[in-house]
């Protein structure tokens, strides 16, 4: 049954009106401005391309290909620590998965801003992690590049974002039809052939996903890289902030926040690209 | 099984289990500072006391910046609860090709950085020169609640039997009347589980508040203030109480969001 033409239209209303309002507006008012240029504190609508041209500063560009190269790291992390998680979840185990399950999402429910700051308390000079390792002996000094610096920043945003690997990779796992890898061992391949051959390929669309959820929000981050990344850790994140909190450059902040978007675009089509699974249905 | 099977699956558990303690034990540092009687939070820990909690309880700022969260966090779950619910039952009962174009619209939101919708929407307020305030807050946490509604409400729409509203049709129901007295009572485990899941991903937000706000602070915002100077055991306190509220809120959506599944006919 379908409730006829004119009644979706009411009740799709409020959340698309909203949307348009508040999310595509702003938007395409930010598209606009980045245009523009600053004059005594204030934005004077104009046409100019002089905001991105200060982008190819080396500067902006080492900070560009810092983020990116960072939130890369994180999503490799995340996939390789996260996969086998998933793996065992939903291929082992039986009986404790709804309850392991439920630890690994019970992190997500607690503020990102929470979790960095848990980071440092761990990572500091007298932070948890070194005070075990000088424990044991490993060390007789506390060691110091781990906070503030990039090690501090990857390990955190693994540990954020590291759920959203994992579930996305268990609903498909969880989903794989049994009969498949009863067939491939039956035909005699071994465990590893049938998980590369059958296994991983279908996970597909599950790695795209979890790896898309992983590096959108490690690439546009912004709290972690503040707390613990020191001032020689500068993500693109930091410096789109700047530009709107210290220094009022609307037109430059809008700029980068496009620039981030854009390369964001592109790495997801490209990651939804790779999740098509073609052929084996 | 073979040995080799079985050496696998104990590898796979041994992992598992080092990825959960990964994932919980620096909260669980948070925790025990929290009840640590010293000014700076460094191992080894001194002793236990509650001076951290009272400190919370006697700050005139604290209070007030967890009441304008809870107030920020209830509105938007309103707001968010209700545009969410009603899109997803529209989604659902549109033609496909209305649905191929709006479900990926909708969910953008998600699909954008936090700091860009904050940004993106202090900018637009500036243009207006629109008063930035605890509302200009709510609108934001909206944006970023509703694609969360509308997905956990479309996972439950999909499990329903389409033959309950057609019945309802059948003996004469109008459209308005199937939604109120035969889809909504349906959705009511989702609907409530998304209600609270859009609270605390408001009750916890601090990017979007940072850039959206006025004079006034939520919790996130003043913790996120505090941090700048250093860090106080004050904040251990805090984050302790409010993991611990969005936890038992969270298990109360998964329970509810579960519960819906079996039974109700």
């Amino acid at each position: 049954m379908r409730i006829g033409r004119n009644s979706i239209v009411p009740i799709l209303t409020p959340a698309t009106a909203w949307f348009g309002l508040f999310f595509a507006l702003p938007i395409a008012a930010m598209v606009v401005v980045s245009f523009w240029m600053v004059e005594n504190y204030k934005l004077v609508p104009t046409f100019t391309l002089t905001n991105y041209a200060k982008l190819a500063q080396p500067l902006y560009l080492s900070i560009i290909a810092r983020t990116f190269a960072i939130a890369t790291i994180v999503t490799i992390l995340a996939a390789l620590i996260g996969y086998p998680v998933a793996y065992y979840l939903a291929q082992r185990l039986k009986r404790l998965r709804i309850f392991v399950l439920t630890l690994i999402v019970l992190p997500l429910w607690t503020s990102y801003l929470v979790r960095s700051f848990a980071w440092m308390l761990v990572l500091g000079t007298s932070g948890a992690l070194n005070w075990f390792l000088q424990g044991i002996g490993v060390t007789d000094e506390p060691v110091r590049w781990f906070l503030y610096s990039e090690f501090a920043v990857i390990v955190a945003l693994v540990h954020i974002y590291l759920p959203f690997f994992i579930l996305p990779v268990f609903a498909v796992l969880d989903k794989l039809d049994h009969r498949l890898l009863e067939a491939s061992t039956d035909l005699g391949a071994g465990p590893w052939t049938t998980f590369w051959t059958i296994t991983l390929p279908l996970s597909r669309p599950g790695i795209s996903t979890g790896c898309l959820l992983v590096f959108i929000p490690a690439a546009g981050s912004y709290v972690s890289p503040e707390l613990l990344g020191g001032p020689s850790v500068l993500m693109i994140g930091s410096v789109i902030a700047q530009q709107f909190g210290l220094v009022f450059e609307f037109a430059f902040g809008s700029a980068l926040a496009l620039t981030l978007m854009m390369g964001i675009l592109i790495v997801a089509l490209g990651l939804l690209r790779i999740g098509m699974v073609q052929g084996l249905k | 099984m073979t040995r080799e099977h079985r050496i696998g699956t104990f590898t796979l558990a041994a992992w598992t289990a080092l990825v959960v303690l990964f994932l919980l034990l620096p909260l669980f540092v948070i925790v025990a500072f929290s009840f640590n009687d010293s000014d700076f939070p460094s191992f080894p820990m001194r002793g236990l006391t509650l001076k951290w909690y009272w400190r919370f309880l006697e700050s005139e700022e604290l209070l007030t910046a967890l009441w304008n969260s809870a107030l920020v966090a209830f509105a938007t779950m309103i707001l968010a609860t209700t545009f969410g619910t009603l899109a997803a039952i529209g989604l659902a009962r549109s033609g496909a090709r209305t649905q191929k174009f709006m479900r990926p619209l909708l969910s953008t939101p998600m699909m954008t950085p936090r700091l860009v919708v904050g940004i993106a929407l202090l900018n637009m307020f500036n243009l207006l020169s629109m008063q930035l305030s605890l509302l200009t807050v709510i609108v934001g946490h909206t944006v970023v609640a509703v694609p969360y509604v509308i997905l956990v409400v479309t996972a439950r729409l999909v499990g329903l039997d389409p033959r309950i509203e057609e019945a309802a049709t059948d003996l004469g129901a109008t459209r308005t009347r199937v939604i109120i007295d035969i889809l909504l009572p349906l959705l009511r485990p989702a609907v409530l589980g998304s209600a609270l899941i859009a609270f605390t991903l408001s009750f916890d937000e601090v990017v979007v508040t940072f850039f959206t706000t006025g004079t006034e602070n939520t919790l996130p915002t003043t913790i996120w203030a505090m941090l700048r100077y250093g860090i106080t055991p004050e904040i251990n306190a805090v984050s302790t109480l409010t993991m611990i509220a969005t936890v038992v809120l969270a298990l109360g959506a998964e329970a509810m969001i579960r519960s819906g599944g079996v039974h109700r006919r």
